[in-house]
C-alpha cells in the first residue's frame, strides 16, 4: 500500500519547501542581471545558495563552462536528495524526471563522437565532451569515457547493452546507419524518454497521479508542441512523420492538435486555443528563427507559473517535489543564459527577454 | 593508538633535473599525502598532456586485456618505478591491440552474421507455412509491402499516421517489444508509406537479396548457415584464447610499466612549477619522515627540505588522517570510519567502541550456546572458510567478538540455548549473576547505571577533545562541554540525592544545575564572548531568549532520552529470556502432535530464528546506543582520509 497523504509526504514536503525557499526570486536575479561583467556575476553567485557549490573552483577554473557545472551539481544533489526522501512508490516517477539529464549527456555523448572524429582540436575528444556532460553521478547508467573513447556511433552504442537505452536504439541504429544523421537516435530517445515519464505518472494514485499529470502533461505539452512546430516550419516534415516523431498525449496538447498541425493547419489558432494567455502569437510564427525562440521562452514562462501553483494548496503530494525539481531546472536555464551573456560581453536588450524570471529593466 | 598518527607537513623544493628521480621516491614508499601545489600562470607545462596520454594508454590496455580476458595480476616486484616514454611503449601496443582488433572484428563480424540471421528466421517463422515466393513480394509491381520489426509503442501512432491512405497492417508474431509486423498498400502510396514506416521505426526485414522461395525453404537455408556462423564463432574464439596465452604476460608488463607512468605524471601535474625548480607540497606520518628525507636526498643532492610537525592541538581540518589500529581493533574501525573518520587531533574512538560494544551486545544477547554459535559464524567469516559468507569477511571478526561477550554474559544470567537452570554433564547451570527474567527491575536499573557510565565517559572524552581543539568556548559553556557536563552531573545527583541513595543535601545538586544550565542556555552569547565574536547576540534580545529557553529545554530532554535509551540493553536481555519461553511453548505444543522430535526441531528452528533475527536486531540497538548516544558526546568525524601516493594498487589501499 502506498503511502500517500500526510503520512508519507511530511518529511518531504517540508524539505522542498525549505529548498523552494532557497531559490532566486526576483530580486535575485535582478542584482545577478545587473552584473557588470562575469566576475561580478560569479561573485555576485557565490552570494547565493549557489555559493558552497562554487567555493571549491580554484581562480584558473573560473570559467563559464566550469561554472555552469558546478551550479548544475546543486541541481543534481536536489534531485538525489528528493528521491532520496521521496515516498516509494513515487520514486520510479522522479527517477525518470531525473533521467532526462541523462538522456541529455547521452545525446551530447553521441553528437562528440560525431563532431569529433571530424575536428583537429589540441583537447583529447573525452576532455571536451566531459565538460559539458550534467554531472549526473552514480545513477547514470552510460559508460561515458568508453563510449567516447570507442570512436564510432555504433561502438558507442554496443555499449549500451542491458540498458534502458538498448530497446529504443536497437530501432534508431538501423536507420542511423543507412542515414548516417543522429536525428533518428535522438527523436526516438526522446519519444521513449517522454513516454515513459507519462507511464510512471499514470501508475501513480489519486492525487498523486492527478498531480503528477499536470507537471508531467505540461512539461510533455511544451515540447510536443514546440517540436511540431519546428518540424513543420523548419525540417518540412511530412504529415505522418511529423506525427510519427510525437507523442499522442499530454495535459492541455490533444493529438488532434498535434495532427492538425502536421495537415498543414494555421499553427496560431492552435497554439492560442491551449495557451490563451500568450500574446501575439502570429507575430511570433510570422518570423520564426526568431519567433520559435520567443515562444518556447513564453511556453516556460507558463510552465513556471504551473509548477509555482502547485505549491498553493495541500502539500502532501508528488507535485511538490516534482514542480520544485522542473522549477530548479527551469533557474539553472536563467543562470546559464546569464553566465553566457556576462562572459560573451552582450547587451542587456539581447539577453534579459530570453530569462524566465522577470528581471527589473536597469534604470 | 588513541590518535591517529602524527603528521608532519612537507614542503620540498627540487631543481628540474631531479624531478623524476624525487617523484619515484615519493610515490615508491606509499607514505606521501600530496597537496596541490600548482598555480596558475606558471607558464607552459606539458605534464597534463603527459598524464592524459598516459591514462589514454594504460585503458587502451586495459581494453586490450579486457578482449583477452587477461587479469592485470599481482603488481610487480622488481622495479618498476621508472617512466617509460609513450611512444616507446605505443608501437607495442598498438601491435597487440591490431593483432587482437583483426580477430576481435571477425568475431564481431560473425556474431553480427549471426544476428541478422537469427532475426531474419525469426521473422519468418511466423509466415513459415505461407506458400509464396518471398521474392515475388519484394518485386511485385502493384502491392507495396514491407514485413519487419517495430518498437510496440509506436505501433498505434504507425497507423494514425497512415489515416489518409488506403494500407493493411498485421502483427504477424506479438512480442512485448518487438513484433513482427506486415505493412501493405498499393504501390501508388509507396512513398508516404515508406516514409510513415521509417519514421515509426519499423525496421524492414533484411533478407539478402539472394535468398528465394517460400518461406520454408528459406528457413532451411538459414539454419545451414547458423551452424556454420557457431562453427565460425568457435574457431576464432580458440584464436583469441591463444593469442591471450602468449601476450599475457607483455600485456602486464606494459600495463605496470604504463600504470606506473600515469601515476607519477599524475603526481607532477599538482607539483607548483617554477622556472628551473618545482614545488611539491604535502603530507608524511613523522614516523617515516626521516626514512623518506634520507632516500629524497640520495635522489637529488640539492633538494631543499622544509618540515613542520603538526600538533594535534588546534584547528586542522586540512592535515589528512592516517589510522594506526592492530588487526584486532580492524572490525571496530570500521564501525568507526562508517560514523566519520576522526578528525587530527580528535580521539580515535575506535579502542572505546571495541571495549563497550561487544559488552553491550553480550548483555543484551547473553546466552552460552547462541552467543559460541555466533561466534562460530563470525570466525568462519573472517577467516573466509565458507564461500557463500567471504563477502561479509569484514564483519567476521566483530561477530565473532559479539558472540563470545555474549557466551560470556550467557555464564552470567545462566542461559544456555534458550534454557535456564539446565543441567550439562551433570553440572547445573546457575546463573553467576542474575536471571533476567526474574529479576526484570534490577537488570533495567543495572542498565540505566551502565547508561550513565558510558555517557560520563563520553562528557569527559567530549572535554579532552575540546582541550586539544583549543575550543576554549565550547569547553567551558557547550552543551558537551564543562558547563554541559556539571548540568548532567547536577541531574543525575539531585535524582540520585531525592531517592536518599546518596547521603548529600539535594540543595547542592540544585545550585548547582540552576548555574550550569544558565551557562548552557546563554551558551551562544558567553561562547561568542570567549571567541571574541561579534555580535554577541544575532537578531533580537527577546527572539535570543525565547531560543535560548527552548535549546536548554531540550539539551535537558536529551540529557534523559540519551540515558533513558540504555533502558534496551536491560529490556532486551528480558525479551531474549521471554523469546526463548515461546519457543519452549510452542516447542511443547509440537511436541504433542509429533513427540521428542517435534519438539527438538521446534527448538532447534527457535534458536536459530534467535540468532538471525534477534541478533541482527541487538546488532542495531547496539550501534544506535554507540552511534547517537555516545559518539553524539564527543565525536565530531569529518577528518581528510590520508591518501599517499602509491604506485601499485596495494599501496593505494594501505
Amino acid at each position: 500500500m502506498p503511502k500517500t497523504g500526510v503520512s508519507g509526504y511530511a518529511a518531504i514536503s517540508a524539505r522542498v519547501r525549505a529548498m523552494y525557499s532557497s531559490l532566486l526570486d526576483p530580486q535575485d536575479m535582478t542584482r545577478l542581471s545587473d552584473a557588470p561583467d562575469f566576475q561580478s556575476l560569479f561573485a555576485q553567485l557565490k552570494q547565493t545558495a549557489y555559493g558552497p557549490y562554487l567555493d571549491s573552483l580554484k581562480d584558473k577554473e573560473i570559467t563559464p563552462r566550469r561554472v555552469i557545472i558546478q551550479i548544475k551539481n546543486r541541481m543534481a544533489d536536489a534531485y538525489n536528495s528528493v528521491i532520496h526522501m521521496a515516498p516509494e512508490h513515487t520514486r520510479p516517477l522522479l527517477t525518470q524526471l531525473y533521467r532526462y539529464f541523462e538522456v541529455g549527456n547521452l545525446k551530447a555523448i553521441l553528437r562528440g563522437i560525431v563532431t569529433g572524429s571530424s575536428s583537429a582540436a589540441a583537447l583529447p575528444l573525452w576532455e571536451r565532451v566531459r565538460d559539458v556532460l550534467f554531472p549526473y553521478g552514480s545513477m547514470s547508467v552510460l559508460p561515458a569515457q568508453a563510449m567516447v573513447e570507442a570512436g564510432s556511433v555504433g561502438s558507442a552504442v554496443e555499449l549500451l547493452h542491458g540498458t534502458k537505452y538498448e530497446n529504443a536504439l536497437s530501432f534508431a541504429m538501423k536507420r542511423y546507419s543507412a542515414e548516417q544523421n543522429l536525428f533518428p537516435i535522438e527523436v526516438a530517445l526522446d519519444l521513449e524518454y517522454w513516454r515513459e515519464l507519462w507511464r510512471e505518472a499514470k501508475k501513480l494514485p489519486g492525487q498523486d497521479r492527478e498531480q503528477a499529470l499536470r507537471v508531467a502533461g505540461s512539461l510533455i505539452d511544451m515540447n510536443n508542441l514546440m517540436w511540431a512546430i519546428r518540424y513543420r516550419v523548419y525540417h518540412q516534415l511530412s504529415e505522418e512523420e511529423l506525427i510519427n516523431y510525437t507523442l499522442p498525449f499530454g495535459y492541455h496538447v490533444r493529438d488532434e492538435d498535434v495532427r492538425a498541425i502536421a495537415a498543414g493547419a494555421d499553427i496560431a489558432p492552435v497554439v492560442q486555443r491551449i495557451y490563451p494567455g500568450i500574446p501575439d502569437v502570429n507575430a511570433l510564427l510570422d518570423e520564426p528563427r526568431s519567433g520559435l525562440p520567443k515562444l518556447e521562452i513564453e511556453l516556460k514562462r507558463y510552465l513556471m507559473n504551473q509548477c509555482m501553483a502547485a505549491f498553493m494548496g495541500n502539500p502532501f503530494h508528488v507535485g511538490i517535489p516534482l514542480a520544485f525539481l522542473v522549477l530548479s531546472d527551469l533557474e539553472i536555464q536563467d543562470l546559464t543564459v546569464l553566465i553566457e551573456a556576462k562572459s560573451s560581453q552582450m547587451p542587456d536588450e539581447e539577453f534579459r527577454p530570453f530569462l524566465l524570471k522577470t528581471v527589473t529593466a536597469k534604470a | 593508538m588513541f590518535f591517529p598518527k602524527e603528521m608532519t607537513e612537507l614542503e620540498l623544493i627540487i631543481p628540474a633535473k631531479d624531478l623524476l628521480a624525487v617523484t619515484r621516491v615519493l610515490s615508491g614508499h606509499g607514505v606521501f599525502h600530496q597537496t596541490d601545489s600548482n598555480y596558475p600562470g606558471a607558464g607552459p607545462n606539458t605534464w597534463p598532456e603527459k598524464a592524459a596520454a598516459y591514462a589514454s594508454l594504460e585503458r587502451r590496455i586495459q581494453l586490450v586485456m579486457q578482449a583477452l580476458s587477461v587479469d592485470e595480476g599481482q603488481p610487480p616486484r622488481s622495479d618498476y618505478d621508472a617512466m617509460v616514454e609513450v611512444e616507446t611503449v605505443r608501437p607495442a601496443v598498438e601491435q597487440i591491440e591490431d593483432e587482437v582488433k583483426k580477430i576481435t572484428d571477425q568475431l564481431a563480424g560473425e556474431r553480427k552474421r549471426l544476428e541478422q540471421l537469427e532475426s531474419a528466421l525469426h521473422h519468418l517463422e511466423p509466415v513459415e507455412e505461407v506458400n509464396l515466393d518471398v521474392s515475388q513480394l519484394r518485386h511485385s509491381r502493384y502491392l507495396f509491402s514491407m514485413l519487419g520489426q517495430i518498437p510496440t509503442a509506436n505501433v498505434d501512432r504507425l497507423q494514425t499516421s497512415l489515416a489518409r491512405v488506403p494500407y493493411v497492417f498485421l502483427t504477424l508474431r506479438s512480442d512485448a517489444q518487438k513484433p513482427v509486423v506486415w505493412l501493405a498498400g498499393t504501390q501508388s502510396n509507396a512513398d508516404v508509406l515508406e516514409r510513415a514506416a521509417r519514421s515509426a521505426y519499423l525496421n524492414p526485414l533484411a533478407l539478402p537479396e539472394g535468398y528465394r522461395g517460400t518461406p520454408a525453404q528459406i528457413i532451411k537455408t538459414l539454419h545451414g548457415e547458423i551452424d556454420d556462423a557457431h562453427r565460425k564463432i568457435a574457431e576464432l574464439q580458440v584464436s583469441l584464447e591463444k593469442l591471450a596465452e602468449s601476450r599475457q604476460q607483455k600485456l602486464r608488463g606494459l600495463l605496470w610499466q604504463v600504470h606506473t607512468s600515469r601515476v607519477l605524471a599524475d603526481a607532477i601535474v599538482r607539483f607548483g612549477q617554477l622556472r628551473y625548480t618545482y614545488v611539491i607540497t604535502g603530507w608524511v606520518p613523522t614516523d617515516d619522515l626521516e626514512n623518506l628525507a634520507q632516500h629524497l636526498k640520495s635522489a637529488s643532492k640539492e633538494i631543499l627540505i622544509e618540515t613542520l610537525p603538526t600538533k594535534r592541538s588546534g584547528h586542522n581540518s586540512n592535515v589528512p588522517v592516517a589510522l594506526q589500529q592492530s588487526k584486532f581493533l580492524k572490525p571496530f574501525q570500521m564501525l568507526v570510519n562508517t560514523y566519520a573518520r576522526p578528525r587530527y587531533g580528535e580521539l580515535d574512538p575506535t579502542l572505546l567502541i571495541a571495549i563497550t560494544f561487544p559488552i553491550l551486545f553480550g548483555a543484551m544477547f547473553g546466552d552460552i550456546g547462541q552467543g559460541l554459535v555466533l561466534a562460530l559464524l563470525g570466525w568462519l567469516m573472517a577467516g573466509k572458510k565458507v564461500k557463500a559468507l567471504s563477502s561479509m569477511s569484514s564483519l567476521g571478526g566483530l561477530i565473532a567478538i559479539c558472540g563470545l561477550l555474549a557466551t560470556f554474559f550467557g555464564f552470567l544470567y545462566g542461559s544456555i540455548f534458550g534454557f535456564e537452570d539446565a543441567r550439562i554433564f551433570g553440572i547445573e547451570l546457575k546463573p553467576l549473576w542474575i536471571s533476567p527474567i526474574h529479576h526484570i527491575l534490577d537488570i533495567l536499573m543495572v542498565a540505566v547505571a551502565a547508561g550513565v557510565v558510558l555517557l560520563i565517559i563520553g562528557f569527559l572524552v567530549g572535554i579532552f577533545n575540546y582541550v586539544m581543539s583549543q575550543n576554549w568556548g565550547h569547553l567551558l559553556f557547550g552543551h558537551n562541554g564543562i558547563a554541559g557536563f556539571l548540568l548532567y552531573l547536577s541531574l543525575i545527583g539531585f535524582g540520585v540525592s531525592a531517592f536518599g541513595l546518596l547521603p548529600v543535601s539535594s540543595t547542592i545538586f540544585v545550585v548547582l544545575a540552576i548555574v550550569s544550565a544558565l551557562a548552557v542556555m546563554f551558551s551562544e552569547v558567553l561562547i561568542h564572548l570567549v571567541e571574541g565574536h561579534r555580535p554577541l547576540i544575532d537578531g533580537g534580545f527577546g527572539t535570543y531568549l525565547i531560543q535560548a529557553g527552548v535549546e536548554l529545554f531540550e539539551v535537558v530532554i536529551s540529557f534523559l532520552s540519551n540515558t533513558l535509551s540504555y533502558v534496551r540493553v536491560g529490556a532486551f536481555a528480558v525479551a531474549h529470556g521471554g523469546l526463548s519461553a515461546a519457543i519452549f511453548i510452542l516447542a511443547e505444543l509440537a511436541a504433542g502432535g509429533l513427540g521428542a522430535f517435534g519438539y527438538w526441531l521446534v527448538v532447534i528452528i527457535g534458536n536459530l530464528f534467535i540468532v538471525g533475527f534477534e541478533g541482527l536486531i541487538v546488532g542495531i540497538q547496539t550501534m544506535r546506543l554507540s552511534y547517537y548516544e555516545f559518539f553524539g558526546k564527543f565525536f565530531t568525524g569529518g577528518g581528510m582520509r590520508f591518501e599517499p601516493l602509491a604506485l601499485t594498487p596495494a599501496k593505494e589501499e594501505q
